[in-house]
């Protein structure tokens, strides 16, 4: 399907990275962010997913496995399979990792704290469990003088498939313009396991969750919707003239247009003429 | 009095700047010039606003200088007998902004002599160049002892017209400096990168002369210069290229007589008309 009506390459083509150029762009960029902060490093969740792999896999490369600092973050009902996934990349690259446990402090906001609630869904406790995950990364990078290193890709950025002060709040994102597809590709020229690159995506939510089972789709056939409509600039009407599913494309921007708050984070109210962000548009670097 | 040489060295200083931080590139822009004097550079270019770093967004006016600035005096100090080519926001007499670049050395009396605004300002993707800068309204000659040259910075040579404008007046050297944001695909070269030396190539073959581009190197706010600086023979071969993404010295002979050679086999600006009518 992919392309078919495309003048020359197809989408999945025109996704393609040249791995060693993409390996050694993201390392400096790493490295540059590093240095420039004065940090020592990196700290990282690792959820034995591919994504948060490739980030320490590349953060591997950029600093040396001794800067990489590994946090295995399960909850008591989080998969052991994830966990044994996370520490084979640790043990693959080298890296030093660590396992805290987060069913104390989850189960005392939900058990103790608000246990007069009885409605609690799965998504408000995996938004709890993303933001705790967060506190925990920002504490030990600030022990450890570090940088905490994102892991989300563009496609779960452009969904907003992330939780806001939870995964989407790290310091730096090397992955954070590589479509999944993209990341697949860039682990498999860096020689992740396979047992990591080649499973379902899972933020692991709930036993047996998958990404594509929640989001309704897959993440190939996302990235090519998001590409055609964001990378190419044709309309939704165009991508589904081109032979997508048309109510993949309605949700896929429906998705897009409703979670953009999540890409702009602290909106300011602006009063002076020279409100942060929009007349004092200052750099970070 | 001595005829011109024909031959001079010619150094690109394919180098990262910090961003606003016009103090410490000013002591990288010196310690470059110490490196190129030892390899016997006569003409060193540096990238486009490197004494300032490009994304600046409202930082542009806090780096800003006026031509006559004492950090710009330092720089031609150090350059001596050298040329040296500079980039930096220009604090206009008359109270606007420009990104200009500047060429000094050549022991003049320590001012600069030569200042390119840049023309064509680009405000589009991730651009937002006319936002803080004012376009120049000028072109000229870079006063060069050995030929006529001419100065561009980056956007300028997407418009054609000036490199031949140039070029038809006499030029025989065009000098692109340049902070090109870098793109990846499944390509060894960066993919800007390849945009850029069809560019450099077919302004180089249209306009037979010789094509210097020195882009920068490093990162700001998360988007990379992809380096890769390059010199391009009158007849659009590519003569030697910097690394893409490192810091480097690229050091090359320019034999201006090249340029006579080939337009002398391939009279293509004599040969340009404009009497030709139309369309409507």
């Amino acid at each position: 399907m992919s392309g078919m009506n495309s003048p020359g390459k197809s989408v999945l083509d025109r996704l393609r990275l040249n791995g060693p150029l993409a390996e050694k762009v993201l390392t400096s960029f790493i490295r540059d962010a590093v240095e420039n902060s004065g940090t020592e490093g990196v700290v990282v969740g690792l959820s034995g997913g591919v994504d948060s792999s490739l980030s320490a896999a590349l953060a591997v490369r950029a600093l040396g496995p001794e800067k990489v600092h590994g946090y295995l973050l399960p909850y008591r009902t989080s998969s052991p399979e994830s966990e044994a996934d996370a520490r084979l990349v640790a043990e693959h690259l080298g890296m030093p990792h660590r396992v805290i446990d987060i069913s104390p402090m989850i189960d005392a906001y939900f058990q103790t704290a608000i246990a007069d609630e009885k409605d609690v869904d799965s998504g408000r406790r995996g938004n709890k469990m993303a933001r705790e995950r967060m506190t925990i990364l920002f504490d030990q990078a600030k022990r450890l003088n570090a940088l905490v290193l994102g892991t989300s890709n563009k496609t779960e950025i452009l969904l907003g498939y992330s939780t806001v002060f939870g995964d989407n709040a790290s310091s730096l994102n090397p992955l954070g313009d590589l479509y999944k597809h993209q990341v697949w590709q860039l682990s498999r020229h860096l020689e992740l396991p396979e047992q990591v690159v080649g499973k379902a995506p899972s933020a692991d939510l709930w036993p047996g969750q998958t990404d594509e089972g929640e989001l309704g789709f897959s993440y190939v056939l996302a990235d090519e919707i998001l590409s055609l409509l964001f990378d190419q600039g044709l309309s939704p009407e165009e991508v589904v003239e081109r032979g997508y599913d048309e109510r993949v494309v309605k949700r896929i921007v429906r998705l897009e247009q409703q979670f953009r708050f999540k890409r702009r984070l602290m909106l300011i109210a602006r009063l002076s003429g020279s409100a942060i962000n929009l007349d004092q548009e200052i750099p970070r670097d | 009095m001595a005829e011109p040489r024909s031959t001079f060295t010619l150094g690109l200083a394919q180098i990262d700047s910090r961003l606003g931080d016009p103090e410490a590139n000013l002591e990288k822009h010196l310690a470059w010039i110490e490196r190129a004097r030892e390899q016997g550079v006569d003409l060193l270019v540096f990238p486009e606003l490197s004494l300032t770093g490009y994304r600046l967004l409202h930082l542009t006016a806090r780096v800003a200088m006026k031509a006559d600035a004492p950090a710009l005096r330092r720089l031609a100090e150090a350059a001596g007998p050298m040329r040296v080519i500079a980039g930096f926001v220009e604090a206009s007499e008359r109270g606007v902004l420009h990104n200009s670049c500047v060429l000094v050395g050549g022991e003049s009396s320590g001012a600069p002599f030569f200042l390119h605004r840049k023309l064509y300002l680009p405000t589009y993707g991730l651009f937002q160049e006319e936002r803080f800068f004012r376009p120049g309204k000028r072109l000229d000659f870079a006063p060069l002892p050995w030929c006529r040259a001419g100065l561009l910075i980056c956007e300028d040579l997407w418009h054609p017209e000036l490199a031949r404008r140039l070029a038809a007046a006499g030029a025989k050297l065009l000098l692109v400096t340049s902070a090109a944001p870098g793109r990846i695909g499944a390509s060894d070269a960066p993919a800007n990168h390849e945009n850029w030396e069809i560019l450099t190539r077919a302004t180089s073959l249209l306009d037979t002369c010789w094509v210097v581009y020195c882009n920068r190197v490093g990162w700001e706010e998360g988007s990379f210069y992809a380096g890769g600086s390059h010199i391009v023979s009158p007849g659009g071969d590519v003569l030697d290229r910097a690394p893409f993404l490192d810091e480097h010295l690229l050091v090359a002979e320019i034999d201006l007589r090249e340029a006579d050679r080939v337009r002398w086999r391939l009279p293509l600006l004599e040969d340009e008309r404009d009497d030709i009518e139309g369309p409507a």
